[in-house]
Parts: structure tokens; sequence; C-alpha cells
């Protein structure tokens, strides 16, 4: 086997290897961080007290913005 | 779900003040990437207008070497591939993973060295393939020179995403920071076994087809696509103020492109001299790809059920729902493509051109889009000066691609159908063509048209042109017309 034959069968092994024990290790680890107990949870994790669910956050074509909404 | 009504103002203004401080942290990077991103669209638009008229006439912009159509073409796809969707990418994921992750980004610094490293490798990239040092692979036509810098500024970038990660104060992983998670991991690994095996240690014979195309379709699946589909699954339930549908479906639509779309990539090489084993291991990583994709389809279309009205009002929303949109198209048609007697005609026509384009313009780039028109003016405190502009950018990119899409790809099935034919002439085949490179053209005008007017609207942000946004960073100005906002059930 030559050297460039040996450095391609290094990076397939290495990527099959890399590629597919690095989503062993990141499934394992969700399951053990609990990411997987709560779904609903895990929608709900982009909103909170500024942006809740419910409040729409963009407009602007066809919107008369106000310069300054009251505080 | 509590009312709004009933919400503590402490809690509000706390909250807001956290993510005010988030967006600030990670301000300047961002919209360095951001902004760089934008410069190399203009360049690659003028690089895409000269490429595409040079096909239905040919004489034109031919006094120089620099300027002909193998370096033109070549120079496109680095300026749009590396530089404008790249760097939109990276500033998509470093935003994203501060904004998800609830964490401020540390040492920013390090990333202008980044952004810097970056445009140097793709202004060698793009430049030196004008000069003549272009090298005739697929997607990773930069010279030999070039791939040192955009290593440095992926491990860079990397990093920081993976340390901000790491700084979460957020526990529960949204769906979005898998996939950029997984992106950050992915792309600097296939690009640096890629490089190494086709140029540094080159394999031999089919085996750098082989290489190149797994490189050349996962960088398509693996770094542009997680990346846009975690700015749709954060973009889409923001704007309308809902959750996903469904979580559990965007998990397991992660987890299934993960584990099929690798095997894909031999479908470029369908008909050519590689083992048989290995173009129908990729039939099928291909058609698997209906899991996934079904499963995002679903989960936006679902999200958006009762929400339509507001592509109305929200360019963000807009744009990023017809990237939605083309993304569920493309897929399905990338799927059927890799079919055998499918690709016998689609092969090595503009059909793939078509399709290529729908891919990575009106999913990739239409979703950026998005994400810019709601990321920009929440980084930089401006309103967008002007609505008309937004206007002009949205109708000419998507009538723009619609063109390009349906052109090439009638112009494309026909080409495919009389090459099939032996008894039909190849000069036949050219000026069959010719109505539909010209009609490319056009498209073509039309996107330029439309990101002139969204680089005027970026710089006019950046230069603080547009109303400042009332109460900080993160409020938006509330409508004056519209009633207030009504709380929708979920």
């Amino acid at each position: 086997m030559s050297a460039v034959d040996f450095a391609v069968l290094a990076s397939v092994v290495g990527s099959i290897v890399l590629f597919g024990g690095a989503a062993a290790l990141a499934i394992g680890w969700a399951f053990r961080s609990g990411q997987f107990d709560n779904f609903q949870q895990g929608a709900h994790s982009i909103f909170g007290p500024d942006e809740p669910i419910g409040e729409a956050t963009d407009g602007k074509l066809d919107i008369e913005c106000q310069a300054d909404t009251p505080q | 779900m509590v009312a709004e009504t009933e919400l503590p103002h402490y809690d509000r203004e706390k909250a807001a003040a956290e993510r005010a401080a988030i967006d600030g942290s990670c301000r300047g990077p961002v919209l360095f990437f951001a902004a760089s991103a934008v410069c190399w669209l203009l360049v690659g638009s003028a690089l895409a207008l000269m490429a595409s008229i040079k096909l239905h006439s040919p004489s034109f912009l031919t006094s120089t070497a620099e300027l002909t159509f193998g370096r033109v073409r070549m120079a496109h796809l680095q300026a749009v591939g590396i530089g404008w969707s790249s760097m939109a990418a990276v500033a998509a994921a470093l935003w994203l993973m501060c904004r998800l992750a609830r964490a401020e980004l540390m040492y920013p610094r390090i990333l202008y060295v980044a952004g810097v490293l970056w445009n140097i490798g793709v202004a060698l990239a793009v430049f030196g393939i004008l000069g003549g040092d272009g090298q005739s692979v697929e997607w990773l036509d930069a010279p030999p020179y070039t791939p040192p810098f955009l290593v440095a500024a992926l491990g860079i970038v990397a990093a920081w995403v993976v340390a901000t990660f790491r700084r979460r104060r957020e526990t529960h992983l949204y769906v979005s920071q898998w996939y950029i998670l997984g992106a950050v991991f992915w792309f600097p690994w296939i690009y640096t076994v890629a490089v190494f095996m086709i140029f540094w240690s080159p394999a031999t014979g089919v085996v750098q087809p082989i290489v190149n195309w797994w490189f050349g379709h996962n960088v398509l699946g693996l770094w542009f696509t997680p990346i846009a589909l975690a700015s749709i699954y954060y973009i889409i339930p923001k704007v309308i103020g809902r959750p996903i549908h469904s979580y559990y479906l965007s998990i397991t639509g992660f987890w299934a492109l993960a584990l099929f779309y690798s095997w894909a990539g031999m479908h470029h090489l369908i008909g050519g001299p590689i083992p048989a084993w290995l173009a129908t291991a990729s039939i099928v990583g291909s058609v698997m790809m209906f899991i996934p994709v079904i499963a995002v389809a679903i989960n936006h279309h679902m999200t958006m059920l009762g929400h339509f009205h507001r592509l109305k009002y929200s360019p963000a929303l807009r744009f990023t729902v017809f990237g939605a949109i083309a993304y569920t198209w493309v897929s399905f048609q990338g799927a059927i493509e890799a079919l055998k007697d499918f690709s016998e005609v689609a092969h090595f026509t503009q059909y793939t051109v078509a399709h290529a384009h729908l891919g990575a313009y009106g999913f990739v780039a239409m979703t950026f889009f998005g994400l810019f028109y709601y990321m920009v003016p929440r980084l930089t405190g401006r309103e967008w000066a002007n609505a008309t502009l937004i206007r002009i950018h949205f109708w000419c990119a998507s009538i723009g691609i619609t063109i390009y899409f349906v052109s090439l790809s009638i112009g494309g099935w026909w080409q495919g159908r009389m090459l099939n034919n032996p008894n039909v002439p190849i000069g036949n085949i050219v000026n069959y063509l010719l109505p539909y490179f010209f009609n490319r053209s056009i498209a073509g005008v039309l996107l330029t048209i439309g990101h002139v007017a969204f680089a005027v609207s970026f710089v006019m942000n950046l230069a603080g042109w547009g109303k400042k946004r009332v109460g900080g960073p993160t409020y938006f100005v509330q409508a004056a017309t519209t009633s207030p906002p009504v709380l929708m059930p979920y």
C-alpha cells in the first residue's frame, strides 16, 4: 500500500470514526442532560419575558411606525 | 401562558436588558461578517451577469484573458459561495448562538481577525482565479494559496461558536443550536479533508472526483443548509410569536439530515466510472432525504398556519418563508434527480444549474436575507430607512430566481432529451438554448437590482439612517394603525 493510499484510507476511516463517534457522543450527551425530556420547554426557549409567546416581533412594510412609543 | 399585561415590568425590562447586552457583545463581529457578505454579494452578482451574458453573446468582454467565461464563472462561484453565503452563514451562526444560548460573546476582537482572514481568502480566490490560478475542481476552484486563510478563519469561528455555547445560560438546546453546532463541526472537517485529498496529498484517479463531490454536496447540506434551517427555525416562531409546531419533529429532522445527507454526494457522478454500489448508495441516501425534508416542511407550514397574513408586514418573514418553501421544493427535486432514469436526462444540462441556483439562492440566500432584515436593526438600533427599497429587493429577488429556475429547468430538460438523441447535432442544441440563456440574463439583472437595493438599505442602516428603535435595541416599534398585539393561541 503506497503512502497516498494509506493517507486516503486514514482519511476515510477517520471521517467515519469522527462523524459517527461525534454523533453517538452528541446523542448520548443529549439524553443524559435531559434535552429530550421536555419538548415543549425546547420549543419555548426562544421566547422570554420581553418577547413572550403571543407577541409578534417584526413589522415594517405597510405599517406606519410611531416615532416614539410611550414607555 | 401569561398575558402581556400581567408580566411584571421588571421581568420584561430585565430580559430586554439581557438581550440588549447579548446583541451588543456580538454586534461588531456579526456586522463585520454581514457587511463583508453583502460586498461579496455585489461582486458575485457582477461576475454572474458577465458569465450569463457570455453564454448567449460569446463575444461579450473577450478582450482580456481575465474576463473569459471559464475564469469568470469560477470566480462567481467563489464570491457567492465562500464570500456571500458563507460569511452570511457565519454572521447568522454567531448571532443565533449568542441569542439562543443567552450568552454574551467573549473576546469579540479575535473574530475580527477571523473576518479579515476570511476576506483575504475570498479575495485571493476571486482575483487569483481571474488571474489564471484557478483549479478545475468544482467548489474548490480557489488557488492553492487560499485554503490556509479559510481554514484558519473557520477554525476561529467554529471555536467561538462552541465557546459561546459552553457559556450558555439557557440550559435547553433549541433545534437551531443543534444545526449550528453540526455545521461548525462538519464544515471544517469536510473542507480540510477535501483540500488534503485533492491538492495537498492528491488521491489518484476516480477517487479525486469522488472526494470532490463528497465535499461539493456536503458543503450544501452540512454547512449552508443547517445554518439556513437554524435561521428559519428561529425567525418564523419569533416573528409570529408562536412556538414551532412540533419540537420533536424538528429534532427528528436534524438527526435524519445528519444520518442521510452525507451519503448523497455521489449522485453527482451517476453514470461516471465509479463503483456501482457507491452510486446506488448515493441514490438511496438522496431519496431518504425525503424524511427530514418532510419533517421540516410540516413543521414550518403548521407553525405558519393562521399567520400567513403577517407576510404582508414583515420582510424578515417574507424572505424566510420564501426560503423555506424553496428548501422543500429543491430538496424534493434533488431526491428525484438522483434517480438514474431522471439523471440520464437531466445530468450535464442546464436543469442541474437551475436546481443548484434554486437551492443556493432560492433557499439559502433568501433565508439569509430574511435573517439580516430581522437581525441588523436589532444590532444597530436603527429601523430600516426605506420600505420601498425592501420591496424592490424582495420582488426583484423572488421574480428573478423564479424566471431563472423555470427557464433553465425547461431548457435544460429538453437539452438533456436532445443530448440523448444521436440524430440531433450539438449545434442545434446550443441554438435551442439561446433564448433560455437570455432569460437567465434577464433574471440576473433583476437579482442584481435587488442586491443593489439591499446593499443600499444595509449601508443606510449602518450609517445611522432610519428611525431609532424605541426602547432600546430589542423593542420593535409598535404599529400605529393596527390594533395592539393579540395573544395568539398555540
